[in-house]
């Protein structure tokens, strides 16, 4: 049942995609950087951020007037501030279409397992980042996200209140809290490069790119919202004052709607499911025998080609010293191995195979096929 | 086989006699039902040859299908853009055109060499590509006559 409907999703998607193909050419078609799209949102967002960055003052006093005058009387400050607004949604949303793309064209899983599980903590990351950000305006709403946040670490068994007192930096609300909101924004952020490093560890040449006219449609539509939609604070917080203003970004603040609606370890339990289940779906689908594919040390003339060409980083050169005359030897890590027989294409000496379609095997398929 | 005996094999021939191999990735345009054994369904004298993807085919497999009698050739792979397997359809398109090693040799009659990029939902699409090339092929036989 679940394959039937993955591979109802994928023929959804490659229908799609022949559309996108037809009228914007596959050069430019956006789903072919599905990859490529939440990275260019990204350096956007350090882009923005680091604008920010150079104004903005991380203590209870400071921190709504920062923000305010970054805003108000920076030039183009309110536009910086929209870009990083917007630049954050759009990143969630390509995040999703990029991870449905690789779910439902089943590109997550066996040789995929890095990349699938360092996304599902990416997703994480952006979710924390997401968060702390709104705390740092320290307007209304943030309070509320502090007191919320507070309370919802603070429901947890045994950890429960190390955490809360961790998140507060002390045991009340405090410039500590604000300096530890702003580690999490900032220091979050950096993580996500090593994570990212992480990402693409196993894929060679991934497309990180967008090209320019995806770039500018991405950055377009990022200005747009920008000028129409500006990004602004609620009423500064006080703690005199029963804070109320609570619009609601949808896209990195939906767990406060949630903990309302079933409470703190209700949500605490629909976070964990969530998360385990996706970081668990490689695992419904059963992996078929593998079959890596094989170097022969009698043809191999440790050329590189095929080394160079697969797209999993699976095949490395080693030094040979078995009395052959040529110097080094392709080596295929198993585990690795895609058995996609692009390592055979690059090959001209019949040195590397995949067990099941060897390529001399091929060649007489086809001369049979044409003499048939 | 030289180029010259290719040649005078491939004398003028109708678009129907016309002999076309497609060398195919399997994730690409879906042929379930439309093949009996290798021969396409609804199209003369085209055969199917199946790989796990188009980044496996050798220059020497192309050079096989021209030598076992093939007029024309097609390389099929999925869309530019897309490939299961990443780049397998990049670097068989940059064979095809002469930019990665290994490369084709000169023997082979390029002109009726052709890289085909479709998604699994393109069948009629690909069947319509399949007859034209045959149309090119035949007229390129006519003109590779008059060019001896
Ligand atoms: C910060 C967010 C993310 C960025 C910038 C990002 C970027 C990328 C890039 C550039 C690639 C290489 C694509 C290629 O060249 O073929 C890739 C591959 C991949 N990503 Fe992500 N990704 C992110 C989040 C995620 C998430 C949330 C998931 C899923 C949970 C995910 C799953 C994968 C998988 C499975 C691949 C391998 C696809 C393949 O081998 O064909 N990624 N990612
Ligand atoms: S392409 Fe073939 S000959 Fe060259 S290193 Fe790889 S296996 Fe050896
Ligand atoms: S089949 Fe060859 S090119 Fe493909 S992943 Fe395995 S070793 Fe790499």
């Amino acid at each position: 049942m679940l394959t039937s409907f993955v591979r109802s999703g994928q023929k959804v998607i490659l229908r799609i995609e022949d559309i996108l193909n037809k009228v914007f050419s596959s050069e430019q078609n956006l789903l072919y950087y599905h990859g490529a799209m939440p990275n260019f949102c990204m350096w956007m967002l350090f882009l923005s951020g680091l604008l920010l960055f150079a104004y903005y003052t991380p203590t209870l006093e400071a921190a709504y007037q920062s923000v305010e005058y970054i805003t108000n009387k920076l030039p183009y400050g309110d536009v910086i501030r929209g870009i990083h607004r917007y630049a954050a949604d759009a990143m969630l949303l390509t995040v999703i279409l990029h991870a449905l793309r690789v779910y439902f064209t089943d590109r997550y899983r066996e040789y995929r397992l890095i990349a699938w599980y360092s996304g599902v903590a990416l997703s994480v990351f952006m979710l924390i980042i997401g968060v702390s950000g709104y705390i740092l305006v320290w307007d209304e709403r943030s309070f509320i996200i502090v007191t919320k946040i507070t309370d919802f670490l603070g429901s947890l068994p045994f950890i429960g209140s190390s955490l809360a007192s961790a998140f507060l930096n002390g045991e009340v609300i405090s410039n500590y809290t604000m300096s530890m909101s702003f580690f999490l924004h900032t220091g979050t952020s950096f993580a996500l490069l090593v994570l990212l490093w992480v990402h693409y560890m196993r894929i060679s040449r991934p497309v990180v790119n967008v090209t320019w006219a995806i770039g500018s449609l991405i950055s377009g539509i990022i200005l747009l919202f920008a000028g129409l939609f500006p990004a602004i604070s609620g009423p500064e917080a006080k703690f005199t004052v029963e804070p109320s203003y609570f619009d609601i970004d949808w896209f990195y603040l939906w767990l406060f709607p949630l903990i309302d609606a079933v409470g703190n370890i209700g949500a605490w339990l629909v976070l964990i499911a969530g998360i385990t289940l996706v970081t668990l779906l490689p695992n419904f689908v059963r992996n078929h025998d593998k079959e890596p594919a094989s170097v022969s040390k009698d043809h191999c003339v440790g050329c590189r080609l095929c080394s160079i060409d697969c797209p999993y980083e699976a095949i490395y050169m080693a030094p040979r010293n078995d009395g052959s005359k040529y110097k080094e030897i392709a080596v295929v890590i198993d585990d690795r191995c895609a058995e996609c027989g692009l390592c055979v294409g690059a090959c001209n000496f019949d040195a590397i195979e995949l067990p099941n379609y060897k390529s001399p095997q091929v060649m007489d398929d086809i001369r049979i096929a044409l003499q048939s | 086989m030289t180029q010259t005996e290719t040649q005078s094999e491939n004398k003028l021939k109708t678009k129907d006699e016309v002999k076309v191999a497609v060398i195919a990735c399997a994730r690409s345009v879906n042929l379930e039902g439309e093949l009996s054994a290798t021969k396409l369904n609804g199209v003369s004298n085209c055969d199917v040859i199946q790989v796990p993807c188009s980044g496996m085919i050798q220059p020497r497999m192309i050079e096989a299908a021209f030598n076992a009698g093939a007029d024309g050739v097609i390389a099929m792979g999925c869309q530019i853009g897309d490939c299961h397997f990443r780049e397998g359809n990049k670097f068989c398109r940059e064979r095809l055109l002469g930019q990665r090693p290994p490369m084709i040799k000169k023997t082979v009659p390029k002109r009726r060499l052709k890289g085909l990029w479709m998604s699994e939902v393109q069948v009629e699409d690909f069947k319509a590509r399949v007859e034209d090339f045959k149309g090119y092929v035949a007229e390129q036989l006519v003109e590779e006559q008059k060019g001896n």
